[in-house]
């Protein structure tokens, strides 16, 4: 092992001294230092290609990015279409007020029912006008045609396809009521097209984080044999591999750092573009919807994954490429 | 320092750039390595840069066999083996100090250490000022000297040049070989591959003659000490 026997090496000459521990770590440190420091500014001697390929990696990154943030608001919506889990019991006409409150008493033994409110069919009537915007027209009826309803909340047990069809099979059995309304099936297919499209975004995902590695991988490659001759007289003057491939390293993961910069730059102006169209959207219907964006942890994850995987593909070619490079 | 013991180098389609070469370079010995272009020259240097391994027999190098020296020890065998080559070998885009101070750095120095002797070694082979230029801004003869600068500012225990005046004019010449007597003196061993004579018989050193590979002449012809 030379390593070992400096020592022997050296016994010919007026070397001078050694590097102590202390004195070989800090300026290890600073190396690294400077070594991150100037593989970004080489980045930039070859401003074009360095833009072009960190917009491909931002273009590839947004991707995932958006789908993201499109699952995460979908999911959302979807959580707010839970009260459509709730039954609707619309009661017989002319119910008296006496035997829909015995109804509600009975339906708060239930052990798949949460809460039961009552909306008299005066409610119903004054909620209608206001939501309809038929208010004029509505005044000319000579009697309210609407029935009380009873809005069943079922226990969270209760809220599985099973479940709830289990209740509702109980609820039509009950007297004095006139019809169950429950809208969970078109929510279970939602779902299942959701659980579906899911897969298929990380599928997607998948793919393109693959494309990203390749990217950089072959922007190293290129970058390793442009500096092949300077790589040959390091390695001539006793640079060992890590001390040549760190600064490649750093390179890789500046790649993956900004080009994740760009994918949540992309993805927070794709946001900020569909947000007045959304809103105009939901608008029509009353309501009110604000696109949520990738949270903080989101945006680090999405970044630190780029640069990871920029490291990652960098290293894959360092190997690959730097360590066969042998002085001629 | 150096010991050849019945080295041959064979390449591929059995071409032999070396065949049975024997030597002993001693420490503090400064000699030439002479002979025709292709004689195999460079293969030898080649050979002790651990650039290439021996097809047979055994180098050592200061107690060290080389043909075993694992690939991961080379880098730190080479940083005891100061390197001249013809072509300079410069790093074109770094200043004439950061190229000097390459090997500095890669062994850990601090950057005041790195310059501070980084401008010694300059000011030894009379580039002092020429520090901040680009080696694209420099002479045949500057380029060469920032290599020697580069070659012994770890100091060395052994240097090896691959024909180091083959560009220069006899003047600039004479004026590097000077520069390899001075650091012989100073206890380098120096091993100096080229093909002219005339600089040779000028310097009256031990001179290894090879001819097609081998060994023809191991002339010691006035060494220093004798």
């Amino acid at each position: 092992m030379i390593k070992k026997n400096t020592n022997k090496i050296l016994s010919g000459s007026a070397r001078i001294k050694k590097v102590s521990f202390l004195g070989r770590l800090s300026t290890t440190i600073q190396q690294h230092t400077e070594q991150f420091f100037s593989s970004f500014m080489e980045l930039w001697k070859t401003p074009f290609s360095t833009l072009m390929t960190i917009l491909v990696l931002g273009l590839a990154l947004s991707l995932p990015s958006i789908f993201q943030v499109a699952y995460k608001n979908i999911e959302r919506v979807n959580g707010q279409w839970d009260s459509a889990s709730e039954v609707s019991l619309f009661l017989d006409k002319g119910l008296s007020q006496q035997r829909v409150q015995v109804l509600i008493n009975k339906l708060g033994l239930y052990e798949d029912i949460e809460t039961v409110t009552y909306i008299t069919s005066h409610q119903a009537l004054e909620e209608f006008k206001a939501m309809s915007g038929f208010s004029k027209a509505l005044d000319y009826l000579s009697e309210n045609p609407l029935p009380g309803v009873l809005v069943v909340v079922p226990t969270e047990k209760a809220k599985n396809s099973a479940g709830s069809k289990l209740l509702v099979a109980k609820l039509q059995r009950e007297a004095d009521i006139d019809f169950v309304k429950v809208d969970s099936d078109w929510i279970e297919k939602l779902q299942a097209i959701l659980s579906l499209v899911v897969d298929m975004v990380f599928a997607v995902a998948v793919l393109l984080l693959m494309a990203v590695l390749l990217i950089v991988s072959n922007t190293i490659r290129l970058n390793i044999l442009n500096q092949r001759a300077e790589i040959e007289v390091l390695k001539l003057v006793g640079a060992t591999n890590s001390f040549i491939q760190r600064p490649f390293l750093y390179i890789g993961a500046w790649y993956g750092l900004l080009g994740g910069g760009i994918a949540l730059l992309l993805t927070f102006s794709m946001v900020q573009w569909l947000q007045s169209g959304v809103a105009n959207l939901v608008g029509l219907y009353q309501s009110q919807f604000n696109i949520l964006m990738l949270n903080l942890e989101e945006a680090i994850i999405l970044v630190g994954l780029s640069t990871f995987l920029g490291f990652i593909a960098a290293y894959i070619s360092v190997k690959q490429y730097l360590v066969k490079i042998e002085p001629k | 320092m150096i010991l050849f013991e019945d080295v041959s180098k064979v390449y591929p389609e059995d071409y032999i750039a070396l065949n049975q070469v024997n030597f002993h370079l001693k420490q503090g010995e400064m000699a030439f390595l002479t002979g025709h272009s292709g004689s195999g020259k460079s293969t030898l240097l080649r050979l002790i840069s651990l650039m290439e391994r021996p097809t047979t027999g055994r180098i050592i190098l200061d107690g060290n066999d080389l043909s075993h020296i694992k690939g991961n020890d080379i880098p730190y065998l080479r940083r005891h083996i100061g390197m001249i080559f013809q072509e300079h070998r410069l790093l074109m885009n770094r200043t004439v100090l950061d190229n000097v101070g390459l090997p500095l750095l890669i062994e850990g120095y601090s950057r005041y250490e790195i310059k501070r002797r980084s401008l010694a070694a300059l000011d030894k082979v009379g580039l002092s000022g020429k520090e901040e230029s680009f080696p694209i801004h420099l002479s045949g003869g500057e380029q060469q000297r920032v290599g020697i600068a580069r070659a012994i500012i770890n100091q060395p225990p052994l240097l090896l040049a691959d024909e180091p005046t083959g560009n220069l004019d006899p003047k600039l010449s004479l004026e590097i070989l000077d520069l390899f007597k001075s650091l012989n003196e100073y206890g380098m061993s120096v091993l100096i591959a080229t093909h002219d004579l005339g600089l040779i018989a000028k310097m009256r050193y031990r001179t290894l003659t090879i001819k097609e590979g081998e060994m023809i002449n191991d002339g010691l012809l006035r060494q220093r000490n004798d």
